[in-house]
């Protein structure tokens, strides 16, 4: 359904995409991960018809995105990364534009969504919080119940609530056979929804996998607080890659061998664990280092 | 043309374009309702006749007032129109597409099935019909109050007509390069700056164009040449050769706008 081809686009030697290349099929979600300024947003402009690419093409329903962009347009659901509504309006004011724009009639689907997400259409745009603009926006991403969505960082500005309302109805639209591409920074939001995942570097793709493979590259690092010294050891002299903190605290890196992990912590008497937050490099060093030893 | 899109710019746009045209209402209103005192005014003309030449030709007065027609085309459409329609073409033509490329909110215009070139000639639409409006307005309060307001004094409506349209056009070819301007940029303040730095510059060539025959040759630069409101008003120049010519000018411009939007990159 979609198709990003050899996709180049120069700002300057370093920044911009160079030979990108992926394929998202009918009824696929895919995930675009990278960090900020990776991309991703570039990738997203290509497709949107936004702009002309250096070389290469992206395609959807075998339209050019550049050549037939209005065209391709009435395939499409879009989430802005940005939001930014036209000025002196009120939600429904714009929905009803981009409604009318698009010649679509039916309300059933964008009262629906309304309902769910609970938003006050009434507010003036210019009054609404972060969350609200999103909420707006997603609503005018789907409301037309279109075949592909394209979504730049859905979730930005939603409570942990909205997140698990909208990732509901991405699990719906899936089963409804709709191709979705969206693009985050955050692993855990792509990894609940998305069959499979690419992630983007200085505007070149380093992985392109199903979401199964990448969990198992996927690092994760433990802060385990053990109630004996003696423990301590114990995990030091383990197989798994650690790193001793404190007394009683050490960092334990864990990428697929969870049951080793397990096991070990069963031999321990543990008083407390916990994950610690992580970047994208901490994820992905594993694609992250093979690039750069590419290199 | 999307149809939808241009009623709700109409409307967000409804207020300053109210504005402007109450502006030039009240002011033709006004102009026109004080002229019999004026024209009463003993040595009025003697007056205007003393100050220098160049002095008169800018402020519009190179014969003094004989007439309705020339007080009106003098006093109002010389300074006060010039300078309304100025500002609300320049404001207007960036505010309608620079700024919602600046802003990102023209991503969802064109997230819609309809074509670049559609989005920008209902942008267009939205500006010429203002002009249009502002000018329809003061053309009819102007013909209104000299046949209401005042007795005495004729005005030649069919010639303050055509003067009127000659007008439109020459704002609309000002318009036009604003709107060139306006779609070629991202960023508003730039494309606000050239816009009112370029109007501006053309204005001045005007004024230094007047002032002595040394400097007539600067006019040939500027499209305010074209805007003589005596002459005009006086049925002195070609109408239908310079309306034309004008008409032309804006189309090419406009025409302009549209493609450049269409080929570029936007940054949304």
């Amino acid at each position: 359904m979609i198709k990003v081809k050899n996709l180049t686009k120069r700002f300057t030697p370093e920044k911009g995409l160079f030979d990108l290349n992926f394929e998202v099929k009918k009824g696929e979600v895919f995930g675009y991960i990278g960090p900020n300024g990776a991309g991703k947003s570039t990738t997203i402009r290509h497709l949107m018809g936004f702009m002309k690419p250096d070389d290469g093409s992206s395609i959807i329903n075998d339209l050019d995105c550049w050549a037939k962009s209005a065209e391709v347009q009435k395939l499409i659901g879009y989430l802005p990364g940005e939001i930014v509504f036209l000025e002196g309006m009120n939600g429904l004011d714009f929905l009803n534009l981009m409604q009318k724009m698009r010649k679509h009639k039916m309300t059933q689907k964008r009262d629906e969504l309304i309902e769910r997400f609970q938003l006050d259409v009434k507010t003036p745009i210019r009054k609404m919080s972060k969350g609200m603009k999103q909420k707006v926006g997603i609503i005018a991403a789907f409301m037309h119940d279109p075949e592909v969505l394209i979504l730049d960082e859905p979730t930005s500005g939603l409570d942990p609530l909205m997140q698990r309302v909208f990732i509901d109805l991405i699990l719906e639209e899936k089963k409804k056979n709709k191709t979705i591409l969206m693009s985050s920074h955050s692993f855990q939001e792509i990894e609940r929804t998305c069959d499979s995942a690419g992630i983007i570097k200085d505007g070149r793709l380093v992985a392109l996998e199903d979401i199964y493979s990448l969990r198992t590259v996927q690092r994760r690092i433990f802060e385990v607080k053990v109630k004996k010294e003696s423990d301590i050891e114990l995990i030091h002299q383990s197989q798994l890659q650690t790193e001793i903190m404190g007394e009683k605290t050490a960092h334990i890196t864990v990428q697929g061998n969870d049951q080793e992990f397990i096991q070990l912590l069963s031999r321990c008497e543990v008083e407390h664990v916990d994950t610690r937050p992580q970047d994208l490099e901490d994820i992905f060093m594993h694609y992250y280092d093979r690039r750069e030893v590419a290199q | 043309m999307s149809w939808s899109l241009y009623l709700s710019m109409m409307k967000s746009h409804a207020k300053m374009l109210g504005g402007f045209i109450y502006g030039a209402v009240a002011y033709i209103v006004l102009i026109i309702w004080i002229y019999p005192s004026i024209a009463d005014m003993k040595g009025f003309n003697d007056m205007i006749n003393a100050l220098p030449e160049g002095m008169r030709k800018l402020i519009g007065m190179e014969n003094g007032i004989n007439s309705l027609a020339d007080y009106i085309a003098g006093e109002f459409y010389g300074m006060l129109f010039l300078i309304i329609l100025m500002v609300y073409v320049i404001l207007t033509s960036t505010r309608l597409m620079a700024r919602l490329v600046d802003q990102g909110s023209m991503a969802y215009l064109l997230a819609t099935p309809n074509s670049r070139v559609k989005v920008a000639a209902t942008q267009a639409a939205v500006i010429i019909t203002g002009l249009a409006l502002i000018v329809a307005f003061t053309t009819l309060s102007g013909i209104a109050a000299s046949e209401w307001l005042i007795s005495g004094y004729e005005l030649d409506v069919p010639s303050f007509i055509t003067f009127n349209v000659l007008t439109f056009l020459i704002f609309l070819v000002i318009a036009g390069y604003c709107f060139f301007i306006s779609s070629s940029f991202n960023d508003e303040k730039k494309a606000l700056g050239i816009s009112a730095g370029l109007t501006l510059f053309f204005y001045m060539l005007n004024m230094a164009g007047k002032l002595s025959e040394d400097t007539e040759w600067l006019l040939n630069f500027t499209i305010f040449k074209l805007y003589d409101p005596i002459k005009m008003i006086n049925n002195e120049t070609n109408a239908l050769l310079t309306g034309s010519m004008l008409g032309v000018g804006a189309l090419l411009l406009f025409g302009g706008s549209l493609i450049i939007f269409k080929r570029r990159n936007l940054p949304l």
